[in-house]
């Protein structure tokens, strides 16, 4: 059977909807939501009300944290103090817009789901602030997947999406001034495991403009990156109508290529 | 001359272990580095004197480099050096008594001395830490999962991470790692084969058992104080 995952909504109502209506075309109704359903974008209410209404199961991601606790994460998060001042600006204005029901909503938000071997995740099951890049390190990214007891880890946050496979592992080992002698040394095989990022719903940094999601077939296995088309315009005029930095709306329309993120991924936020 | 680390843990205020270990380091060759890798407090024992000692070393004692270790960490905790946390770990698992054994150990003029120790020491390729570069009460052992070991390198990128929580004695070397990375994105699919350079996790003993690292020759002893005598450890046992 196939399950969509989203993530990243990031209060973008018009892409939301899209993505859904997509989901919902190709006959899917098992979906799951990685978090940050709020932050930058205009419609933070509709964007909850829309997943409540549908009962997708979601996890708490970054902002869905901050809005509800305040901003506790270190200044890591953003690669510039300009990039900084501009997410405390919507994230003051996401709490001040946000009603408290919504507000209770997005802090009872789990910080994972599990579906048997699936573990379902918004950075990392370490932080919901951790990103992990489609390039870091292997065994660091074998070692996230295993130690949370899950053969494919999903998550968001980098709004980068990727399907990342990691096979044929292996680590030696050997004791040092150990004895009996014969009992030295062992193999470890490591188990194949994966990481699948659903990339963003709704602040897409993938270098396109599309949202993009994915689709895992539990029989098959098989992931598949999908990218929506949506009505960025409606969006764009409403992040201006709303008085949020006009930027926000920039790189809805020119596709960002890069996340707002610590350079060093394997960061996590002292918190 | 042979540089060499002495690795001490677990000393819970224990003054004479200490004078023992500082006789036995007189005797040792070499240049000596004298690393103390946290619990230098505990609740058994009143701790001050031991904690003096390792403020005002007295002329003849080898300079000890200190770390903060668990009990440290509760001690700060419970004083309120972090915040509104308190050391409800300890409290939830020891009892009340404990916690207030502890604070009765050590006097409050050594809790600054204490607050400004650092995480850990990283000294050429090799990281020294009290419990693990995620979290001071982790304890790492020969059975720890290679992964989760070759993380813990990874995260203070060092090739050798030297630890005590634990309190057991051992030198665990990561000869080989290999595992095969495919990502696949909008851009196409790359494939990557991703290998470790062998790499070690030092497990140095507490309290009498410390540890001598020879920093030429990567070779490890494990000491008990007053007997200088090398301690042989168990292997995996049958696999
Ligand atoms: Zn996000
Ligand atoms: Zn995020």
């Amino acid at each position: 059977m196939n399950q969509a995952v989203i993530s990243c909504l990031h209060a973008n109502l018009p892409a939301v909807e899209a993505v859904l209506k997509d989901i919902e075309l190709q006959g899917i109704t098992n979906i799951t939501c990685l978090g940050d359903l709020v932050g930058y974008g205009p419609q933070p209410n509709e964007v909850i009300e829309l997943i409540r209404d549908k009962e997708i199961p979601t996890c708490q991601g970054c902002w869905d944290e901050d809005v509800v606790d305040g901003l506790d994460a270190c200044d890591c998060s953003y690669p510039s103090q300009l990039a900084e001042k501009r997410g405390h600006f919507a994230h003051k204005w996401t709490t001040d817009k946000l009603t408290t029901e919504n507000k209770d909503y997005l802090a009872n938000l789990p910080y994972s789901i599990r579906k048997d071997k699936c573990l379902f995740v918004h950075g990392s099951p370490n932080s919901q602030h951790e990103y992990l890049l489609p390039d870091m390190d292997a065994f660091a990214a074998l070692e996230r997947v295993e130690n949370a007891r899950a053969e494919i880890l999903f998550c968001g946050h980098t709004h980068q999406p990727y399907i990342r496979e990691l096979a044929d592992g292996l680590i030696a080992v050997k004791i040092k001034n150990a004895v009996p002698k014969d009992t030295q040394e062992k193999e470890i095989q490591l188990p194949m495991r994966r990481i699948v990022n659903a990339g963003s719903v709704g602040e897409p940094r993938h270098g396109g403009t599309k949202a993009t999601y994915v689709v895992h077939n539990d029989v098959t296995n098989e992931v598949k990156i999908r990218e929506v088309e949506y009505d960025i315009e409606l969006t764009c005029k409403a992040i201006i109508d709303a008085g949020l930095p006009p930027i926000f709306a920039w790189r809805l329309k020119n596709g960002f290529e890069f996340a707002e993120q610590a350079e060093d991924a394997s960061h996590v936020c002292e918190r | 001359m042979i540089e060499r680390w002495a690795l001490v843990s677990g000393l819970k205020g224990d003054l004479d272990t200490y004078e023992l270990i500082q006789k036995d380091l007189k005797k040792t060759p070499g240049n000596i580095t004298l690393f103390v890798l946290g619990d230098m407090i505990g609740p058994e024992k009143n701790c001050n004197r031991l904690l003096h000692r390792l403020i005002n070393p007295k002329s003849n004692d080898l300079q000890p480099w200190c770390i903060y270790g668990w009990w440290e960490e509760q001690i700060l905790l419970e004083s309120g050096y972090r915040g509104d946390q308190r050391a409800e770990a300890l409290r939830i698992n020891k009892g009340e008594e404990v916690v207030n054994s502890l604070t009765n150990a050590v006097d409050k003029s050594f809790l600054d001395w204490i607050a400004a120790l650092q995480f850990g020491f990283v000294e050429l390729d090799c990281g020294l830490i009290h419990g693990s570069s995620k979290d001071v009460g982790e304890n790492l052992t020969l059975d720890t999962p290679p992964l989760t070991l070759l993380d813990r390198l990874t995260r203070l990128q060092v090739n050798r991470l030297f630890t005590a929580r634990s309190k057991q004695q051992f030198h665990l070397e990561l000869t080989e790692g290999i595992v095969n990375s495919e990502v696949e994105d909008l851009n196409g699919n790359r494939k990557k084969e991703q290998k470790v350079p062998q790499k070690a996790v030092i497990g140095i003993g507490a309290g009498k058992n410390y540890t001598l690292y020879d920093v030429g020759t990567d070779n490890t002893q494990f000491v008990q104080a007053g007997y200088k005598t090398e301690k042989k450890i168990k292997g995996f046992g049958r696999l």
